[in-house]
């Protein structure tokens, strides 16, 4: 039997930890060892099987014999690393679908959350002004709100889940006060911040919302889960406010009302709403499952890349904060 | 600025604006202003110390020069100069009736990009790639980052005719009609290495999905201001003269010599660059400007805000290439499914 870079794909590797020779490659559902020779393999079988190269190329990267290569890539799929495209999907129901989905959550947000942003403001590193920062595009990206929750209830077609979207933009539309709140506390004044600009991947996130809100209202709610699986629970973010304020000399009044907005999200239970959306959903092709499922994944990106983007602007101590827009007669 | 007959010069309050960084040396001052500097030496400077604090544009000329015991002719002349060297504006109260022609919003558009695109040319990417130092990862992904951007002329062009105004409707329809088929060309020479089927389902990073959306965001609510940040998108391409020209051939030299492999993808990305030169867009944005009704300071600084914004979007293209592919090493990003993750 011939095997083809067709036939497999990898799955997701969360994260590779370096153990005693080993290493520790952690996958959503499980932790797979490999020794270095192997973990060298691996990474090339990994960027061949995208390739146009034959599976003879393969064996001399590996150099193995071509006729092991087939058993060897076997072994990656016994151990979870590798997967085959070929092996049909059946549709779901909405909520098998979210079970699926509730058991790579935790993944997701780890991944999300990696970015070294966090671990330098949680041990001293950081500062006051990208705690502001944060708070700044935070502000803004609530805000934003407006420009993809009510696209959502626009471009869903079913009343069920029109419904409970338009109940969830109705209990969230108004919450950047609790940020403006924050923020006047830290010395600002309300103009300064309403007219400021957001950074570009802070508009990204409510841009790619929209995308998400005209392609298909399941897709927006994967995103929406996401974001909400980052507040609700108070686990996430709670004690980063409280560090940093503690840390950075961040008067407690700024933190008060990010606070009270946390408390909010818990008491309206957002986490709830995707499986509340799902149950009206009785069945979703395999197609649909993976395009709400890559929808999700992005979000995941965004808020990597958008930690990324608020800590490159906000450490430059000459950088404007709040950036201000242009004016052709001011500047 | 001129369509509206100026105030008397009584009421002008000077502004030093926002922007201008102030250096005080001893005997002279040098205002810093986008790419120019404007040094005053002797009289000059000591009368610009003595007026600086009050540059707030709340000030009438007449009372500064009260306050300074100054004859206000005197002030006048050296305001005059600054405003005319573009440190200085003399706010007054019809600065927000005052019409801005399509072809002076051109010239002021021109060269605010220029200094905005100095980000982009500096980003540290570019010297990786140059000298060797950028990863597989960071150079298939900016073969990939590029070609997502170029395909995506289907989105925001399309969004962008489709909802012309109308004399912009034959410049957006012959710009998406010239474009659209330019995202194959990349394609090509990604096909050196990958398959087509993967190519066409390879997902673009969150950055540069940001600066499409952007694009598609902007061309769905304001032709003008839309095109007046695609220009600067534009205004980085090779157009053909020959500074420009032999530092992009240098950087594909480098970059074959580094990356062996890129061949093909440079062969490409040389190829998009004569088909651009070959449509002569360079020359689309002036007739636009030629042709649109006069803009209102709404209108300039909306345009101009967007120019300012796809910058700030363009340099985090390149930071999402240099970035994320250095810690996410998978390329080509393929999309999830139900087994992937
Ligand atoms: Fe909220
Ligand atoms: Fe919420
Ligand atoms: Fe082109």
């Amino acid at each position: 039997m011939s095997i083809s870079h067709r036939q497999f794909r990898a799955k997701r590797v969360y994260e590779v930890t370096p153990r005693g020779g080993q290493r520790e490659l952690r996958l959503s559902d499980r932790i797979v060892e490999l020794g270095d020779q192997e973990f060298d393999w691996y990474q090339k079988v990994r960027s061949w099987l995208p390739s146009i190269r034959g599976l003879a190329d393969l064996s001399k990267d590996l150099a193995m014999d071509e006729a092991k290569v087939p058993k060897f890539l076997e072994a990656l799929e016994k151990s979870g690393l590798l997967y085959r495209v070929e092996s049909p999907d059946k549709p779901m129901t909405g909520l098998e679908f979210h079970g699926a989905f509730s058991g790579i959550l935790s993944s997701w947000l780890s991944e999300a959350f990696e970015h070294p942003f966090w671990e330098r403001m949680m041990s001293g590193r950081g500062s006051a002004r990208l705690f502001t920062g944060w708070l700044i595009e935070l502000y803004h990206y609530t805000k934003n709100a407006n420009r993809h929750m009510p696209l959502s209830c626009a471009q869903s077609h079913e009343k069920p889940i029109k419904q409970l979207r338009a109940k969830h933009y109705a209990e969230e539309w108004n919450h950047y006060h609790y940020f403006m709140k924050s923020l006047k506390a830290l010395g600002f004044t309300e103009p300064q911040i309403a007219d400021s600009v957001p950074l570009p991947m802070t508009l990204a996130l409510s841009n790619f919302m929209r995308q998400a809100a005209r392609h298909d209202v399941l897709a927006y709610s994967v995103c929406s889960a996401v974001l909400e699986g980052t507040t609700t629970d108070r686990g996430t973010y709670s004690p980063y406010y409280q560090k940093s304020a503690d840390l950075y000399g961040v008067p407690q009044d700024a933190v008060t009302p990010i606070f009270a907005h946390l408390d909010l999200d818990v008491k309206y239970q957002h986490s709830d709403l995707f499986r509340d959306i799902l149950e009206t959903v009785p069945v979703m092709p395999p197609e649909r499952a993976s395009l709400v499922l890559d929808y999700g994944h992005q979000l995941v990106e965004h808020i990597w890349l958008w930690t990324d983007n608020i800590e490159k602007y906000y450490q430059v101590d000459s950088n404007l904060v709040p950036r201000r827009p242009f004016d052709v007669v001011l500047d | 600025m001129s369509a509206l007959p100026s105030v008397s010069t009584v009421a002008e309050r000077p502004l030093l604006k926002r922007t201008v960084a102030v250096n005080r040396q001893p005997g002279r001052v040098v205002l810093q202003h986008l790419r120019d500097e404007i040094e005053l030496e002797g009289a000059a400077a000591q009368l610009f110390s003595k007026m600086e604090a009050q540059l707030d544009g709340k000030t009438p000329v007449d009372a500064i020069a009260a306050g300074l015991k100054e004859k206000p002719a005197r002030l006048r002349a050296l305001l005059g100069q600054l405003e005319k060297a573009g440190v200085v504006s003399l706010l007054s109260a019809n600065d927000d009736a005052k019409l801005t022609t399509g072809m002076e919003f051109y010239a002021i558009h021109r060269e605010r990009c220029l200094y905005w695109l100095e980000d982009v040319y500096r980003h540290p990417l570019w010297e990786k790639i140059v000298t060797g130092k950028a990863s597989r990862a960071q150079v298939l992904g900016f073969a990939f980052e590029k070609y997502h951007y170029i395909e995506a002329a289907f989105e925001h062009m399309g969004i962008a005719a489709s909802n012309a105004s109308p004399e912009m409707m034959p410049h957006l329809a012959r710009h998406f009609i010239e474009e659209y088929t330019h995202g194959d060309i990349y394609r090509r020479g990604l096909r050196s290495l990958f398959p087509d089927d993967i190519i066409l389902h390879s997902q673009p990073l969150p950055s540069t999905r940001a600066l499409v959306n952007y694009l598609n965001e902007c061309a769905a609510r304001s032709s003008f201001a839309y095109y007046a940040g695609n220009e600067l998108l534009q205004m980085t391409e090779n157009t053909g003269d020959s500074d420009a020209g032999k530092s992009v051939d240098d950087f594909y030299g480098a970059m074959r010599k580094h990356y062996p492999y890129t061949d093909k993808l440079i062969d490409s990305f040389i190829a998009h660059t004569k088909a651009d030169q070959a449509l002569g867009h360079a020359d689309a944005f002036v007739l636009m400007c030629e042709s649109v009704p006069p803009l209102t300071r709404r209108e300039v600084n909306d345009a101009l805000n967007v120019a300012k914004n796809m910058a700030e979007h363009l340099v985090l293209f390149m930071d999402g290439i240099d970035t994320f592919y250095d810690r996410f090493a998978t390329v080509p990003r393929l999309p999830c499914d139900l087994k992937s993750e």
